[in-house]
């Protein structure tokens, strides 16, 4: 099956195709997407005719939106990964004329890292509010407790606390700069706390009595 | 001090009137049509009204509202809501440890918990390349097929309710009741059981759970049949469900069902053979598929199937091996980067992972694939012309759960 693959769709994977277990991994543009999915689909030696799954991924650095096949004739998933989607734009061909039962799980990637199907009719938010204005899953989107993520990744964020109500506004991390200090992506000192910096007049001006 | 009488408002103010934000209760939408289909959906022809179904319905299984769109007593369009039973389970997996997310995917599919808590385990052996010790194996595989009987003799018990008749539902809880008694000398809850663990499983079996399951087993075949006789060929109910909800062959596949919907047409798609994990390979069982793809066939085909569970306890039984039910792992647990899909068959179908570790001992992203999900959608054509009572026969042969649907 992974010669096969190859043969039918060598010049449009970005990478060759890779047996991981029992999954086969094809990484395409998203341009070359319905390319691919058709023939995948259609294709009388593949027969990929079941959608599996399909989902969005953010890694961070672009969006990726995950299919995974499965054909009777082959023994092994197909992960199609349509790879390489801006962070601030991402934008795919939508597979709802090839599946139609792939109209709700774009919605639901639609819904969750803002993920535009082109071509799906119905993209609108399937679980968040009509009124939500974020995406949820995106890797951007910070919960209150984020900032162990920060310093320490694979630390239990259970030995980190930082009071949820500053995780919200800026990223506070507790380093050697003093409670309260805020730093930048790269460590670099952004703010100190307000309150550090209005003690300390405070405390000369107050020799008048009343 | 009183108040400026100009300061008063009451709701009869038509002004506060517009202010009023809508529900989520509303069929209407509040805010403009976001797409194409939303807005050829509310625009309501003559003679047509809209309807919510939910979302606190019975029939609905859950928390689901459909707002339906009626001729009279005929489905013209319909349009399900979804969203209240959502926790966003991913993300809550992406904060926590592996460990974590086995608790927190254990509430997903409610009626059969031990298969979606077995999701971030399978995930995390299969990216770790963990070899499970075998009586864990066999442990596991005896829980699953217990679960997945008790949750199949709710769903016959369910689909005959929601037509109507009251007294299988007694017999379904009657049997589910059995094997969550059972379960819960074995793992110490009824519903949400938190059993498994990545590398085996919690707890050894135990007297009390074998002396309850060898009690059941000596029974369980003659009161499945009971159970059937009732309903097989009770003229009001194969009336009420024969060549409902036709799904055909090509429909099933186009919309990812998967599970009793998918071999109902004829497609003998089940994970347990089709991506062998476990130990399934080594034990006997075939694969039930019928033909006609309506109601009717997807109850018998749960019948079939209770049979086919109850095959493979009886081996596990007898070829239960010895030895440890967890494997040696390091209490925090890292897991090597990669990218890994698991799969397992669930009562609903091809319950479905897709998580990839960074090699921290939090998921980087754990999406959860939920038959049902797949399974409801299908709901949109299948009852689109026909009447208001079929919605409910078409929906509980469906046998969606909400909270695996909304996560």
């Amino acid at each position: 099956m992974l010669t096969t693959l190859d043969g039918r769709l060598g010049d449009r994977l970005v990478v060759p195709a890779e047996a991981m277990g029992d999954t086969i991994e094809l990484v395409v543009r998203p341009r070359d997407l319905t390319d691919v999915m058709r023939t995948l689909r259609d294709d009388g030696a593949l027969r990929f005719e079941l959608l599996a799954d399909l989902c969005g991924v953010d890694t961070g650095l672009t969006m990726q939106v995950v299919y995974h096949l499965w054909s009777p004739l082959s023994a092994d998933w197909v992960r199609v990964i349509a790879d390489g989607l801006s962070r601030d734009d991402p934008r795919v061909p939508s597979v709802v004329q090839l599946w139609p039962g792939a109209e709700w799980a774009e919605r639901e990637a639609y819904d969750m890292f803002g993920i535009e199907f082109e071509g799906n009719r119905d993209l609108r938010r399937i679980y968040m509010p009509p009124d939500y204005l974020s995406f949820p899953l995106r890797k951007d989107f910070a919960l209150a407790d984020d900032a162990s993520r920060g310093t320490g990744a694979g630390i239990r964020h259970a030995e980190q606390p930082v009071a949820p109500a500053e995780v919200r506004l800026a990223p506070v991390i507790r380093s050697s700069a003093g409670a309260g200090a805020v730093l930048g992506a790269d460590g670099e000192l952004l703010a100190l706390a307000a309150s550090a910096t209005d003690e300390a007049p405070a405390v000369d001006s107050g020799e008048e009595p009343a | 001090m009183t108040t400026p009488r100009e300061q008063v408002r009451s709701l009869d103010d038509p002004e506060v009137m517009v202010q009023t934000p809508g529900t989520i209760y509303d069929t209407i939408p509040p805010l403009t049509p976001r797409t194409e289909r939303e807005a050829e959906f509310y625009d309501v022809g003559d003679g047509e009204m809209l309807v919510n179904l939910g979302p606190q319905h019975p029939s609905t299984h859950g928390v689901l509202r459909v707002v339906l769109k009626i001729d009279g007593e005929k489905i013209v369009d319909l349009d399900p809501v979804m969203g209240y039973l959502h926790r966003g389970v991913e993300k809550i997996c992406e904060h926590g440890d592996w460990h974590h997310a086995i608790s927190n995917t254990d509430p997903l599919e409610y009626a059969a918990s031990m298969f979606s808590e077995s999701l971030p385990v399978l995930s995390a052996e299969r990216l770790l390349e963990l070899e499970v010790p075998r009586r864990a194996e066999y442990i596991r595989v005896l829980a699953w097929e217990l679960n997945r009987i008790s949750s199949h003799a709710l769903f016959i018990g369910w689909l005959a309710l929601d037509l109507g008749g009251i007294t299988p539902i007694l017999y379904g809880f009657g049997e589910r009741d059995e094997i969550v008694e059972m379960l819960a000398s074995l793992t110490g809850q009824k519903l949400l059981f938190n059993y498994m663990r990545i590398g085996g499983v919690n707890g050894d079996l135990n007297h009390d759970f074998l002396s309850r399951l060898g009690d059941w087993m000596s029974r369980a075949g003659a009161r499945i049949n009971d159970q059937a006789t009732l309903m097989n060929e009770n003229e009001i109910f194969v009336n009420r469900t024969k060549g409902l909800g036709v799904v055909s062959r090509e429909m099933a596949l186009q919309y990812g069902m998967s599970g009793p919907p998918l071999r109902a047409t004829g497609v003998p798609y089940d994970v347990r053979r089709a991506h062998p994990y476990s130990v399934y390979p080594e034990l006997e069982f075939d694969i039930p598929v019928r033909s006609d793809g309506d109601s009717y066939a997807r109850y018998l085909l749960h019948v079939d199937e209770i049979k086919q569970s109850l095959r493979i306890i009886d081996q596990v039984l007898h070829q239960m091996p010895d030895g440890p039910v967890m494997a040696k792992l390091p209490r925090l647990l890292r897991v090597p980067p990669g990218r890994a899909f698991a799969a397992l068959e669930s009562p609903r179908g091809q319950y479905a992972v897709y998580a990839v570790s960074d090699g921290s001992d939090q998921p980087f992203r754990f999406r959860i694939h939920d038959p049902s999900f797949f399974n409801l959608q299908a709901v949109v054509p299948l009852t689109r012309g026909h009447l208001l009572a079929d919605i409910m026969a078409i929906m509980a042969s469906l046998d969606p759960i909400m909270g695996g649907i909304d996560k």
